[in-house]
C-alpha cells in the first residue's frame, strides 16, 4: 500500500492530527526553548561529535571491540537483518522469557515477532511499545511509540489482557503496564536493549530511558543483550555528552531523561554481548549523497516538527521508521522499492533540515532521493514520465511556454478546479484577477489564546540554578537527612545545575538496590556541581571509566497522551542532600 | 544587455498575470527600468519530482536568457530557491546567475532608493511566510521590515508562522488529502488572527490557501507583496 492509500484511509478514519497537533506544538516549542538554553555551540558540538565517528567508523569499531572484549562485553557484528536475528536467537537458546526494552534496530529487523515463532516469550517493556505490541500495528513515533493511541483505546487494549483498569486515567493505566512489566522482569532469563551511542575510548554502551525498564534490563542478572546500529559508535565521552545534550531536548522536551546509563562491565554472574547491525547501513555510508544521514541520535525531532507527520500520522509511513527521518531511512535501507513514495511524502518545507540537531539536510536527501525513484523507475509512472517530456519541450521555448501558459489559465478558468477522480479535493479556483481590497477592511480583532509564558530566569549562580532545576524535575532537595526504612543513601559524583541532574558512578549507581529502594536520597556536594552536561567529562574518564548513571528525578513515563507519570520502575521519591564534604 | 530583469515564473502567468504590472510599477517608482523575461520556468516542479533531466532542460533555457543581466529580480521566493541554491547543480552554466538573483520583496526592501517610496494602504493583512522565503533565503525579516513600511497598514504575524501552508508543487496534486489538510491549518491560523486578506512573497502559497478557503466556503483575499506594494503606491497618490 502506498503513503497516499494510508494517509487517505488514516485521515479519514482516524485523524491523528486531532491527536498529534495538541501534543506535538508544544513539543516543538519546548525543544527550542531547552536548545535556547544551551550554548549556541551545542548543536554543532553534537553533530561534530556525530560526524567525526562517522568518518572513522572502521578505525573506532577497531578501538571499541578491544574496548569492549577488556571489560568481558562480547562484540559483534552483523550485515544482515537476518544475521541479526539468528545471533539473537542463538544468543538466547537457554532463555525462555525475554524482556526487550525499546530499540529502533530490532523493529528494524523484526526481532520481537521472528523471537516468538521461534518458540520465545518476548515481553516489550517500554510502556508505549507495550501498548502498541497489544495493539498490533506497530509503533507511530520513534521515541512515543503509542502517541496515537488515546486512553480510551488504551483502557480497551489493556482490558482484554485482563488489567484491573476501571477507568482510563493515565496514571493508573500507566501503573497496570507497569505492574505486569515487573511481574515478568521478576521471572525472566535474558533482556534486550537498545542503545543510544557505544563510547569506543571506554567501551561503555550510553542509554538513556525514562522508566526504569532499562535499568531493569542492562542489570538482568544473568544475560544482557545490546542491539544497535553499526553508526551508533562515538569516539569518547565528550562526543557521547555533547549527543546527550541535545538528544533528550529535542526528543521529550526534557532537560536529560530520567535515566542516563553509561553501562560499563557486566555484573558478577551476568553476561553481555553487543551487536551491532549494518543492515545496508556501509552502503550508506559510502554515498556522499547520504552519508550525513548516519550521523542521525533517532531523537524524532524532525517528525515533532514535519507538518506532514503531523496530518497523515506515523502508521501512514508503513515503516517502522517514520516522519522526515523515515522517509530518507527507509528506501535505503529497503532497496526494494517497497519504500520510494514516501520521499515524496513532504511539501519540502525544509522545517526537518531546520530543527535536526545534527544536521542533517533531510530535505535536500529528499529530493535525492526522489530523483533516484525515478531513475530506478520506482516512481513515476508512463503517463507522468511522458507528461514531463512534454512540460521540458514546450518550457525550454518562450513561445511555446507562453502559449502553454495561456492554455492553462483558459482551462483552470474554464473548470473552476482541478478535478482527480477519486479525491476529496474541496479547492476551488482562486480569483485570477488579483485582491480587490474588501479583504483588508474587513478583518476583525486577533483571537489568538496566549501562549505559556515559559520566561522563568535561571539563575546564575550554579547552586541555586541547580535547585531550581533538580525541583522542576519533582526532586526534593534535603536541607538535614533523617534516615527511613527503606531508604538507599549513596553518594552522587557530581550534579549538572542546567539539568538538576546527579552523576552517581560505581557501587552508587548499581540499579537494582536503587530501584528496590522506597526513597534514593543522594548526597551531593555543592562544589561538584558543574553548568553543562559537557562538563561532566572529567567525571567519566581517566580513573573513572566504570559503571554511570546520570539520574535526573524519578522515573516516569509520558507514554499516554504525554501525561507525565512518575514512579514507574523504582522509587517515586528521589532526594538530594546537598552537604559539603569534609576537606583536610 | 545590462542592467535589471523582472523574471515572471510560469505559474504566476497562469495564476495571476496581472502581477506583472503590479511588480513593474513598484520597480519603476524606484527608478528602475527592468527588463521582463517570462515564457520561461527554473525546472523546480521537474526537479522536485524527481525528474532531473527534464529540469535541467528547462533550467538550462532559462539560464541562457538570464545570462547578460547584472541583476534578475523574481516574483517567487521558491523559483528564486531554486535558482540560488539548486540549479547551479544541475546546470553549470547557471552558476553565475545564483548570485545575481533576488526574490521581489528582498529586492525591493534592500533597494538603494527604498527611502523615495511613499506607502499607504489602510487595512489589515496577515502575513504568510514562505517556507522557501523563510529556510532557503533566510528573507523573512528584511520582507516583514518592508511591509512595516506602508503606512495605515495592520499587518498581522501568525502565530504558527514557520509552519507550511502545504502547498510544496507537486506534492499538492500528489497528495492532495494531506496537502489540504495542511492549508486548513494554516487557514485556522489566519482566522484566529482576525484577517481575511494573506500578504505573502509567494503567489503559490497564496493560490493553494485562496483555492481552499473559496472551496470551504471561506473568503480570503490574496495579495503577493507586489500587489500590495503597487496598491499601496497608489494610495499615496504616487
Amino acid at each position: 500500500m502506498s503513503f497516499r492509500a494510508r494517509s487517505r484511509r488514516l485521515l479519514r478514519e482516524e485523524e491523528p492530527e486531532r491527536v498529534l497537533l495538541p501534543i506535538l506544538r508544544p513539543l516543538v516549542a519546548d525543544a527550542a526553548r531547552l536548545m535556547g538554553e544551551r550554548p549556541a555551540d551545542a548543536r554543532s558540538r553534537a553533530a561534530s561529535a556525530r560526524a567525526a565517528a562517522i568518518r572513522a567508523l572502521e578505525p573506532l569499531h577497531q578501538q571499541l571491540r578491544a574496548s569492549l572484549e577488556r571489560r568481558g562485553i562480547r562484540y559483534h557484528r552483523v550485515e544482515t537483518a537476518a544475521e541479526a536475528r539468528a545471533l539473537v536467537h542463538h544468543l538466547l537458546r537457554r532463555s525462555r522469557r525475554v524482556a526487550k526494552s525499546k530499540s529502533m534496530v530490532c523493529e528494524e529487523i523484526g526481532l520481537t515477532p521472528y523471537l516468538r515463532e521461534r518458540g520465545i516469550d518476548v515481553m516489550e517493556t517500554d510502556i508505549g511499545e507495550y501498548l502498541v505490541d497489544l495493539e498490533g500495528r506497530g509503533p507511530s513515533h520513534i521515541t512515543a511509540p503509542a502517541l496515537h493511541l488515546n486512553r480510551a483505546r488504551i483502557r480497551e487494549l489493556l482490558l482484554r489482557t485482563g488489567a484491573d483498569v476501571p477507568d482510563d486515567d493515565p496514571l493508573r493505566l500507566s501503573q497496570a503496564v507497569r505492574e505486569a512489566v515487573a511481574a515478568f522482569f521478576e521471572d525472566c532469563d535474558a533482556a534486550i536493549t537498545g542503545a543510544n551511542a557505544v563510547v569506543a575510548s571506554s567501551g561503555r554502551a550510553v542509554i538513556v530511558e525514562n522508566e526504569g525498564n532499562v535499568a531493569l534490563g542492562v542489570s538482568h542478572p544473568r544475560l544482557h543483550i545490546v542491539v544497535t546500529g553499526l553508526e551508533k559508535v562515538v569516539a569518547d565521552e565528550e562526543g557521547a555528552l555533547a549527543v546527550l545534550e541535545v538528544l533528550a531536548p529535542n526528543a521529550t522536551g526534557q532537560q536529560l531523561t530520567a535515566f542516563t546509563h553509561f553501562v560499563a562491565d557486566p555484573l558478577p554472574g551476568q553476561e553481555r554481548h553487543v551487536i551491532f547491525v549494518d543492515n545496508g547501513r556501509s552502503r550508506i555510508l559510502r554515498d556522499e549523497r547520504y552519508r550525513d544521514l548516519l550521523r542521525c541520535i533517532r531523537c524524532g525531532a524532525c517528525m515533532n516538527a514535519c507538518p506532514v507527520y503531523r496530518v497523515a500520522g506515523g502508521l501512514a509511513y508503513g515503516s517502522p521508521y517514520m516522519g522526515p527521518i523515515g522517509a530518507v531511512l527507509s528506501p535505503l535501507l529497503w532497496r526494494d522499492g517497497r519504500y520510494a513514495d514516501l520521499p515524496f511524502a513532504s511539501s519540502l518545507c525544509g522545517r526537518c533540515t531546520e530543527v535536526c540537531p545534527v544536521g542533517i539536510p533531510l530535505h535536500r536527501m529528499l529530493l535525492e532521493l526522489r530523483a533516484d525513484a525515478v531513475r530506478a523507475r520506482h516512481a513515476g509512472s508512463a503517463g507522468e514520465r511522458a507528461a514531463w517530456r512534454l512540460w521540458a519541450a514546450a518550457f525550454a521555448r518562450p513561445p511555446v511556454a507562453r502559449a502553454a501558459t495561456a492554455t492553462g489559465r483558459f482551462l483552470l478558468a474554464a473548470l473552476g478546479r482541478v478535478r482527480r477522480p477519486g479525491a476529496a479535493d474541496p479547492r476551488t479556483l482562486p480569483d485570477l484577477r488579483g485582491p480587490r481590497g474588501e479583504g483588508l477592511r474587513s478583518a476583525r480583532p486577533p483571537h489568538h489564546e496566549p501562549g505559556p509564558s515559559d520566561a522563568r530566569r535561571l539563575p546564575d549562580d550554579l547552586l541555586d540554578r541547580f535547585r531550581q532545576r533538580a525541583g522542576e524535575a519533582a526532586v526534593h532537595l534535603l536541607d538535614s537527612y533523617e534516615p527511613a526504612p527503606g531508604d538507599r543513601l549513596v553518594p552522587a559524583a557530581a550534579g549538572i545545575a542546567l539539568t538538576g541532574s546527579v552523576l552517581l558512578a560505581g557501587e552508587a549507581a548499581a540499579r537494582r538496590p536503587l530501584l528496590a529502594a522506597e526513597r534514593v536520597v543522594i548526597e551531593l556536594d555543592p562544589a561538584r556541581i558543574v553548568p553543562l552536561p559537557r562538563d561532566l567529562e572529567p567525571f567519566l574518564t581517566g580513573e573513572a571509566r566504570n559503571d554511570a548513571l546520570i539520574l535526573t528525578g524519578p522515573s516516569r513515563t509520558a507514554d499516554i497522551e504525554k501525561q507525565i507519570v512518575r514512579g514507574i520502575h523504582g522509587p517515586a521519591e528521589i532526594a538530594i542532600l546537598l552537604k559539603r564534604e569534609e576537606r583536610p | 544587455m545590462a542592467g535589471v530583469a523582472l523574471f515572471v515564473p510560469c505559474y504566476v502567468e497562469v495564476l495571476r498575470p496581472s502581477e506583472r504590472e503590479r511588480a513593474l510599477r513598484v520597480l519603476r517608482a524606484l527608478g528602475e527600468a527592468p527588463e521582463v523575461v517570462d515564457g520561461g520556468c527554473c525546472g523546480q516542479p521537474a526537479f522536485n519530482s524527481g525528474f532531473r533531466d527534464e529540469a535541467s532542460v528547462v533550467g538550462r533555457s532559462l539560464a541562457r536568457r538570464l545570462r547578460g543581466f547584472d541583476r534578475v529580480v523574481i516574483l517567487s521566493g521558491s523559483c528564486t530557491a531554486m535558482v540560488q541554491h539548486y540549479l547551479p547543480d544541475l546546470v553549470p552554466r547557471a552558476r553565475p546567475l545564483a548570485a545575481r538573483v533576488s526574490e521581489f520583496a528582498a529586492y525591493v526592501a534592500s533597494h538603494p532608493r527604498l527611502e523615495q517610496l511613499r506607502l499607504r494602504l489602510e487595512g489589515v493583512v496577515a502575513y504568510h511566510d514562505s517556507c522557501h522565503l523563510r529556510r532557503e533565503l533566510a528573507g523573512t525579516e528584511l520582507v516583514v521590515a518592508l511591509l512595516h513600511r506602508i503606512q495605515g497598514l495592520d499587518l498581522r504575524r501568525l502565530r504558527f508562522e514557520d509552519e507550511c501552508c502545504g502547498f510544496g508543487g507537486t506534492f499538492s496534486v500528489k497528495l492532495p488529502e494531506v496537502s489540504v489538510r495542511m492549508a486548513e491549518e494554516k487557514l485556522a491560523d489566519v482566522r484566529s488572527a482576525g484577517a481575511r486578506a494573506l500578504v505573502s512573497t509567494d503567489l503559490s502559497c497564496l493560490a493553494h490557501l485562496e483555492a481552499t478557503a473559496r472551496g470551504l466556503g471561506e473568503p480570503l483575499e490574496t495579495w503577493t507583496v507586489a500587489d500590495l506594494l503597487a496598491a499601496a503606491l497608489e494610495g499615496t497618490g504616487a
